[in-house]
């Protein structure tokens, strides 16, 4: 057993453990994916989500080859080609050095054209700050070397992150290796996010991070 | 202090709390305390992780016990993560454990000791000082003890895990009376280990990261199972990285039937047949360990053959839906994986009326194959005590500190309590042998019809608690509950609401909670207990490193309110009824207690409070501890069975077993009473019985059988089978209060097929309105006609639910646990003026979308009415799965 001298995971924790990275990303592998809301829980805390509003959200969709759910975790996709940022008449949205898209509060005045502009639907505008939010993979977290809560959080090892811009990583190597793929690529915003195992019916079903109109239920359609 | 109604509540709980901190605030030069919060913009807390401190402790937030790490920042819980120390969840969290945070701070919290005024449940209540209502306890205690009996006062637990205080505060008082839910959970799936290995095992701990096939019979490890974070993560990596295969037989697509590799539907209560054709299947295949079998088994195995004959694959795809072809085939391709396999039944297969015996009959494939303690097959970790047993060598002895109060006697005839009972009862406990005689302590502890309740380890039959007090089987004086909502939760929860709303039956009801819950709501004094996140302890549970671990739980902060632990308060019950009471509870800290138990193991006290974990990662893995020796030392004085081959010797005059002789070598063995797999169990029929039970009742079989559930004879077309299932973010009725967890899963539709409703003219969202037959065979108000209750709801078509059965997850539909609970909106909820800042939510209550009056699907339905209280002959484990229902459109 280690002695009192050894610093244990969780010690000393400073910006010097900060990872640079060309393309912060994160790698869903829906084949591990247990849908136990692990990430959406651990988010929502982390980053005093309002209820009603989600920076990652686990859909079940049902399968069409067999009577059972699949699960499908939705968060930003940090897009290369992000219709977020032009969108935005107050040039809040900005991308991070190392490619990741965030909010600046401070220049958010609530307006909405990036809500519409985003196919995935990640983006709320909280009812009591009356800014805008969504998954910036946690940007105080990584900062001091931690991984986003989500990931951090998942059992399964159904989230990965890591630098998809660095072929010799552990998430690029995975993604090139199980032909990860992109969500809603037909939306043409060149996403950072990738997936493992994702199949058509579950883009067809999974629509969007936040509740949609009329829509009732967090893990489905009621 | 004036009357206070349900209105105004607030006012003397979370809002009190205001009074003091107020000066704090003011003081601090954040302007007038009195201003409205949410008029001031929110802005979104950003945890500096530079700042914040991390502290490990232990989740609450269901009973796996995972190390987790606890951050405060800026004086305030923010985060729970996982502690990368702890073997068993490895760093990782489910969606329960930061639901520990929204209890410290839901603005509905109890801070102050509380005496009901009015009538019970009336919701009118006084707040008093702890002096006043620990005087008023113990007073009551002095009278009961003076009186001779002790037993009068009992303590009814949910899942508290407090490693034994509560029986300790009891047995220092003397009485036995701890009574739990031991047989809404998991005693089947106990006895069914017990009756082999003399072990019942906790948890199923398979060795998942070295298997190659997993046969499921019901349980949920990716959702809702006990141990499951670390049975999830290691099933998902056996499976995506290693092709190990997931089989599950299920009614509904749990989360665990979606991610198998096949999920195949079978009708409720008839996994067991499944079982006995699979054993019948390996045997006639040749696929069985022989040599396994002929050296721990008690049982020849051309007898057993003989015993499955008529247990044909064909038979069972006539009981269970189930083809005779995939049983045939997936009982060889497991068995082929051997020893790398295993099965899992804890606990689908084992919540029924056969449930015992199913679960025997699932087992008996492991033993079969003979994957016994081998890698990759199942495994039994080293006993969860740490006294020294079997598997335990080398390992520090630790426990609670000494000294440790005595068992009260037992209730031999003769003595007061055993002459008051009923003639019925003292004449079938007159019939028993004298060491079972030994084992009774009443009808609310150790109910006589179900003697395998406490025949191995005492279970206890906590649903039959009420209906027993009703029909004076047994009494009570003083009656405490502790993370307990039988209220809600109980099945025919409305009894358990009668009985405890009855001052006759019960005259006195302290609940110590941290929420007013529906069984607190019902209690004299409500007593404010400490959040997890607020108190000492420690756990103690299966390992599956298969290398016996524990940790600490530890204070992240200081309570709220007047909040106290269940130690402190059942010290300072102790202290002021003395009489040598007090002598078990001598401690000024709680620390301090803790740190005592803890003082054996390797390691510093501080160090372990920094670390939160105590693991050995040198020690090596618990595989077949059976076949383990028996160090010399323990043999110098031993005497050998010649019969037998059992080794035991005497131990201050009491005859301890070490072990059994094998091949001329003294090794462990089982803990079974012949150091065997007991294949055949007598006990089964000798409880038969002792219970009085009908010879012609199959519960009674030595051998692991299968039989149809007594309910399930002769169904007719329009009844369907009822199961109730819990959801992947909740805990029983423990999380209904938890925000975050709420608004993934705040209404229980019922799942039905698409064809079943079709045949009834239902489309999705319909209402329809469930109603429950009482249940048939040798159980509580067994053969009684008619109905139990009746619940409406919504349903949910899902192409994955068996035609036949339909389902209805319970957790929601409270009127109790406040505005989250509830979703009943008003704004004193979150607090008013004065409101005490660090118990404000600003998402409550306007946030919270699902409500009826935001135009929301509402908070669900209370379905534990309709449930009936439906004890499995000789074990008692409610049979929550066993339910017919009549279902008709509304």
């Amino acid at each position: 057993m280690a002695g009192q001298s050894s610093p244990l995971p969780w010690e000393g924790l400073s910006r010097d453990r900060a990872v640079a990275m060309k393309q912060a990303a994160i790698l869903v592998d829906i084949r591990r994916c247990v849908g136990c809301h692990a990430c959406g829980v651990a988010c929502k805390t982390e980053n005093d989500v309002p209820l009603g509003g989600f920076r990652i959200r686990t859909h079940y969709v049902q399968r069409p080859d067999k009577p059972t759910f699949a699960f499908v975790p939705m968060m930003c996709q940090h897009c290369k080609d992000a219709p977020c940022i032009p969108a935005c008449p107050n040039e809040a949205i900005e991308r991070l050095p190392d490619g990741r898209v965030d909010i600046n509060k401070a220049k958010c005045k609530s307006d909405t054209a990036c809500m519409d502009a985003c196919p995935y639907g990640a983006i709320y505008v909280d009812p009591q700050t009356e800014k805008a939010d969504k998954c910036n993979l946690c940007t105080q977290r990584t900062e001091v070397g931690l991984q986003p809560a989500c990931v951090e959080a998942c059992p399964t090892e159904a989230l990965r992150f890591g630098d998809m811009g660095a072929e010799d990583s552990e998430v690029a190597r995975l993604a090139a290796a199980h032909k990860a793929v992109a969500m809603k690529p037909d939306a043409k915003t060149n996403p950072a996010v990738r997936y493992i195992g994702l199949e058509a019916y579950m883009q067809d079903q999974a629509k969007g991070i936040q509740l949609g109109k009329g829509e009732n239920g967090v893990l489905y359609e009621q | 202090m004036s009357d206070i109604t349900r209105r105004n509540f607030m006012k003397y709980t979370a809002l009190a709390l205001g009074a003091g901190v107020l000066g704090a605030r003011a003081a601090s030069g954040q302007g007038a305390p009195n201003k409205p919060a949410r008029k001031v913009k929110h802005v979104a807390r950003r945890i500096d992780y530079t700042k914040a401190k991390a502290t490990p402790t232990i989740c609450f937030g269901c009973t796996t016990q995972c190390g987790v790490l606890g951050w405060v920042f800026e004086g305030r819980v923010v985060r729970i993560t996982g502690n990368p120390l702890d073997p068993n969840n490895r760093g990782k969290i489910c969606a329960k454990a930061n639901g520990m945070i929204e209890g410290q701070y839901y603005p509905e919290r109890i801070l102050y000791p509380l005496r009901r005024l009015g009538k019970r449940g009336e919701h009118k209540w006084k707040r008093i000082t702890w002096d006043e209502a620990l005087d008023e306890i113990a007073a009551r205690m002095k009278k009961i003890k003076d009186s001779g009996r002790p037993d009068l006062m009992a303590v009814h637990t949910g899942r508290d895990k407090t490693q034994g205080v509560i029986q300790r505060f009891l047995y220092a008082f003397g009485s036995p009376q701890a009574l739990n839910r031991r047989a809404i959970c998991s005693s089947n799936p106990r006895v069914s280990n017990m009756s082999y290995f003399g072990e019942p095992v906790d948890w199923d701990t398979g060795d998942y990261a070295a298997t190659k096939y997993v046969i499921n019979f019901g349980s949920n490890p990716m959702e809702a199972h006990q141990g499951g974070m670390g049975a999830m993560q290691r099933i998902q990596q056996a499976r995506v990285d290693r092709g190990a295969k997931l089989v599950t037989f299920e009614v509904r697509p749990s989360a665990t039937a979606s991610v198998s590799d096949e999920y195949f539907m079978v009708r409720a209560g008839t996994d067991g047949a499944i079982a006995m054709a699979m054993a019948h299947v390996i045997l006639r295949e040749k696929l069985h360990n022989e040599a396994f079998w002929k050296r721990w088994c008690n049982f020849p195995l051309d007898k057993l053959a003989e015993h499955l004959k008529p247990f044909t694959p064909e038979f069972a795809e006539k009981e269970s839906g189930v083809p005779a072809k995939d049983i045939e085939r997936i009982a060889i391709e497991w068995a082929k994986c051997a020893p790398a396999c295993l099965t899992l039944i804890n606990r689908g297969i084992t919540k029924h009326y056969n449930g015992a015996h199913a679960g025997r009959a699932a087992r008996l494939l492991d033993i079969l194959v003979g994957n016994i303690g081998k890698p990759g097959g199942f495994t039994m970790t080293s006993r969860s005590n740490w006294k020294g047993e079997w598997g335990q060598d080398g390992l520090p002895k630790f426990g609670m500190p000494e000294p440790a109060p005595t068992a009260p006697a037992p209730w031999l005839p003769g003595t007061p309590m055993f002459e008051e009972l009923p003639q019925k009862v003292k004449d079938r406990v007159k019939g028993w042998p004298e060491d079972m005689q030994k084992k009774y302590f009443g009808e609310l502890y150790t109910p006589s019809e179900y003697p395998l309740s406490f025949s191995w380890q005492v279970m206890r039959v906590g649903q039959l608690v009420y209906p027993y007090l009703k029909e004076g089987r047994g009494r009570l004086e003083l009656y405490f509950s502790y993370v307990f909502n039988a209220g809600y939760n109980y099945p025919e929860s409305q009894l358990a609401r009668e009985v405890l709303a009855d001052e006759k039956l019960i005259p006195f009801h302290v609940a110590i909670d941290v929420v007013m819950s529906e069984t607190s709501a019902l209690a004299d004094i409500v007593l404010p207990e400490t959040t997890s996140l607020e108190r000492w302890d420690f756990q103690v549970t299966n390992a599956y490193e298969l290398v016996p671990f524990t940790g600490i739980r530890q204070p992240l902060t200081k309570p709220l309110g007047e909040a106290r632990s269940v130690l402190t308060i059942f010290r300072d019950l102790a202290r002021r009824v003395g009489g040598g009471m007090e002598t078990y509870f001598n401690f000024e800290e709680d620390e301090q207690f803790y740190k005592e138990a803890m003082k054996n193991l390797p390691i510093s006290w501080d160090e372990l409070k920094r670390r939160g974990i105590y693991f050995d990662e040198m020690r090596s893995k618990d595989y077949e501890l059976h076949e383990r020796a028996v160090p010399e030392k323990e043999m110098e004085g031993a005497t050998v069975d010649e019969k037998t081959g059992v080794i035991s010797k005497d131990d201050k005059g009491k005859k301890k077993v070490l072990g059994i002789m094998a091949d001329g070598k003294a090794i462990r063995g089982f803990p079974s009473k012949s150091r065997k797999i007991e294949v055949m169990q007598d006990l089964f029929p000798k409880a038969a019985k002792w219970a009085g039970l009908p010879e012609s009742d199959p519960c009674s079989s030595p051998l692991p059988t299968y039989f149809r559930v007594p309910s399930h004879e002769n169904m007719a077309d329009n009844e369907l089978h009822l199961v109730t299932f819990k959801w992947n973010v909740h805990t029983q009725s423990r999380s209904n209060y938890f925000k975050y967890q709420v608004e993934i899963v705040h209404n229980n539709p019922v799942w039905m097929n698409p064809k079943t409703a079709a045949a009834m003219g239902l489309k999705e969202g319909d209402w329809i309105e469930v109603s429950v037959k009482r249940p048939k065979g040798n159980t509580y108000r067994g053969n009684e006609p008619g109905f139990v209750a009746s619940f409406k709801n919504r349903v949910k078509l899902l192409a994955g639910m068996h035609p036949k059965v339909i389902a209805c997850s319970h957790h929601v539909g409270h009127w109790e646990q406040g505005v989250v609970a509830t979703a009943k909106l008003s704004a004193e909820a979150n607090g008013k003026e004065g409101h005490d800042p660090a118990l404000t939510d600003r998402n409550l209550p306007d946030n919270i979308w699902w409500a009826r009056s935001k135009g929301g699907p509402g908070n669900g339905v209370h379905i534990n009415e309709v449930f009936p209280i439906d004890p499995t002959p000789l074990v008692g484990t409610q049979n929550w799965y066993d339910c017919v229902a009549v279902v008709r459109k509304v």
